[in-house]
């Protein structure tokens, strides 16, 4: 419940962790900002998490080390109150009700039960659903009952992992609207998920992950906005001048240039001087799902566990 | 938190399944066969010695091996499935210093053990005196009598549930945990018994029973000692393993 100004929300810093001789995460490091929605993406199978796993001190690292707000997960004075979390999809007593789950919950953390309607309602979930047994629930209801779990203590940190599972449409708009609302309050959010497309729209930040090793990571704006789209009758002119400046240009046909490595104010600038009309200059936004195939020379999105 | 915080909420963790209407079904069935016991039963000769006198009547209602078995499948099963169902994760997300959150919960599984316990032999006493006036006999054991052995049961579940829960976090899987729980109680005490006949008064079974003031080689004080050794000793052990053990 603190929400004291923090530069920095998550680091992991050389985090290594092997099974049984296997290692599913090797040397992995990377930093999540406050105010900002991060995905950490990758394949089913490549170490997300395990990953979230020590961050959370459930898993203990061979090397390296992963801290909250700059403290081990163990050494925050309120663990619970600083991160919410939503890590397996079906961590329940199936014979419990949800809102008893939920209070089970608060009481522990510490947190008065009156907060627990609230969450439920936060969520979507109705109170009549909330008194049924776990074990009747349908994956998007356990999902949403994970989330509530997750703000119970209305934590400045989150961590999920696939919290989109299972949510129809209107559930993923919520869950962007509640994360988007968060992170606007300064709070540090981090949001795992092997469905690159889809969390595309949802995330500021991205940390791609493949085989327990970092691939990339950035603004989606960086990695997507890569190249630009020009439209222009001189073609041959232009792309000479960008290639001496820099530039990679591919000639898409006889008027039409794709060009990566410059900004879009540089290609403008360089069309002007020359004196060259531009029919079109726009940027050409490539999904994370293309960016992540170029970077990993994968043509698929699942990995062996 | 607090630590009463986290009693409470596993406490809460208990009563918010069907387990304690299961178990306490189980005590219902028990107290009704031992009620159908003094009404129909009989010694070998045909008698009814064994409720003449107050001392087989203590014999009878005596209820510590029971509650101890009991309890401390309750224990295993309360303990493991946290595991099976994956809700340790929140238990260790909350206090991720482990043996504090399993100290919290050793402390309320036993104290449901002890309610097992009680209530056991509640019932018990409630059936045997309640089928008593169909028989010669009449209720001849003193309060103290009874209230010895509603103690000593309160303890022995208490200890029981703590040694099966400890088993469960050891086994972390349900069946497992509960098979482990039957072989350290029933199956594996006869067969060291076999090698060192000398143990047989060690056995929890016995020294549950020994407590309860059957009268046997074992004075009470050492009989409630050796009952919270053979809880605290796989207690101990589970508290080393979630230290040491990654939680998922």
């Amino acid at each position: 419940m603190t929400t004291a100004a923090h530069h920095v929300g998550l680091t992991v810093t050389h985090l290594t962790k092997s099974y049984a001789g296997t290692e599913v995460v090797h040397d992995l490091s990377f930093t999540v900002r406050p105010g900002r929605i991060t995905g950490f993406l990758g394949p089913n199978g490549s170490g997300k998490s395990t990953t979230m796993k020590m961050l959370l001190d459930l898993a203990a690292a061979d090397h390296g080390t992963a801290t909250v707000r700059d403290a081990r997960y163990r050494d925050l004075s309120h663990p619970a109150g600083t991160v919410g979390v939503v890590l397996e999809p079906n961590a329940f007593h199936p014979g419990r009700s949800g809102r008893n789950h939920l209070r089970v919950l608060a009481l522990a953390a510490g947190v008065p039960s009156a907060r627990v309607d609230e969450v439920l309602d936060t969520v979507g979930l109705a109170p009549r659903a909330a008194r049924r047994r776990v074990g009747t629930y349908s994956l998007g209801m356990k999902q949403r009952l994970s989330l509530a779990a997750a703000l119970l203590t209305d934590p400045p940190v989150l961590v999920l992992d696939e919290p989109a599972n299972g949510l129809d449409p209107q559930g993923i708009r919520e869950l962007r609207d509640l994360l988007r609302a968060r992170a606007e309050r300064g709070h540090t959010v981090l949001v795992s998920s092997h469905l690159l497309t889809e969390v595309q729209h949802l995330v500021d930040d991205v940390v791609v992950i493949s085989g327990g090793r970092l691939v990339t990571s950035g603004t989606v704006a960086d990695l997507t906005d890569s190249a630009a789209l020009v439209r222009t009758p001189d073609a041959p002119v232009l792309a000479a001048r960008l290639a001496d400046l820099g530039a990679r240009v591919e000639h898409s046909d006889a008027e039409t240039l794709v060009v990566s490595g410059l900004g879009l104010d540089k290609i403008g600038r360089a069309a002007l001087e020359l004196g060259v009309a531009l029919h079109e200059l726009s940027p050409q936004a490539s999904s994370l799902e293309d960016v992540f195939f170029a970077l990993t020379g994968s043509t698929t999105t699942h990995e062996e566990a | 938190m607090t630590s009463t915080h986290l009693i409470r909420s596993q406490l809460l963790n208990l009563a918010t399944t069907r387990m304690p209407v299961a178990f306490g079904a189980v005590i219902v069935l028990l107290a009704t066969v031992n009620g159908v016991a003094v009404v129909v039963g009989t010694d070998m000769d045909g008698s009814k010695t064994f409720i003449s006198s107050g001392a087989d009547q203590q014999s009878l209602v005596a209820f510590a091996a029971n509650a101890l078995m009991l309890a401390a499948l309750f224990g295993a099963t309360a303990a493991a499935r946290e595991y099976a169902h994956n809700t340790a994760i929140a238990t260790y997300l909350i206090t991720p210093r482990r043996p504090r959150a399993l100290l919290a919960q050793l402390t309320a599984i036993g104290a449901a053990g002890a309610v097992l316990g009680l209530l056991g032999t509640a019932c018990t006493v409630v059936a045997v005196a309640a089928t008593l006036p169909f028989t010669d006999y009449g209720f001849l054991m003193s309060a103290t009598d009874v209230l010895r052995v509603l103690a000593v049961a309160a303890f022995a579940g208490a200890s029981g549930a703590v040694l099966g829960a400890a088993l469960g976090t050891l086994v972390r899987n349900t069946g497992g945990a509960v098979s482990a729980t039957v072989v350290a109680l029933v199956i594996a005490p006869p067969v060291v018994v076999q090698l060192v006949s000398e143990a047989a008064r060690w056995v929890p079974m016995a020294l549950a029973t020994a407590a309860s003031g059957i009268p046997g080689e074992t004075g009470t004080a050492t009989s409630l000692v050796g009952i919270a050794a053979w809880a605290l000793l796989p207690a101990l052990l589970a508290v080393w393993a979630v230290q040491r053990r990654d939680v998922v």
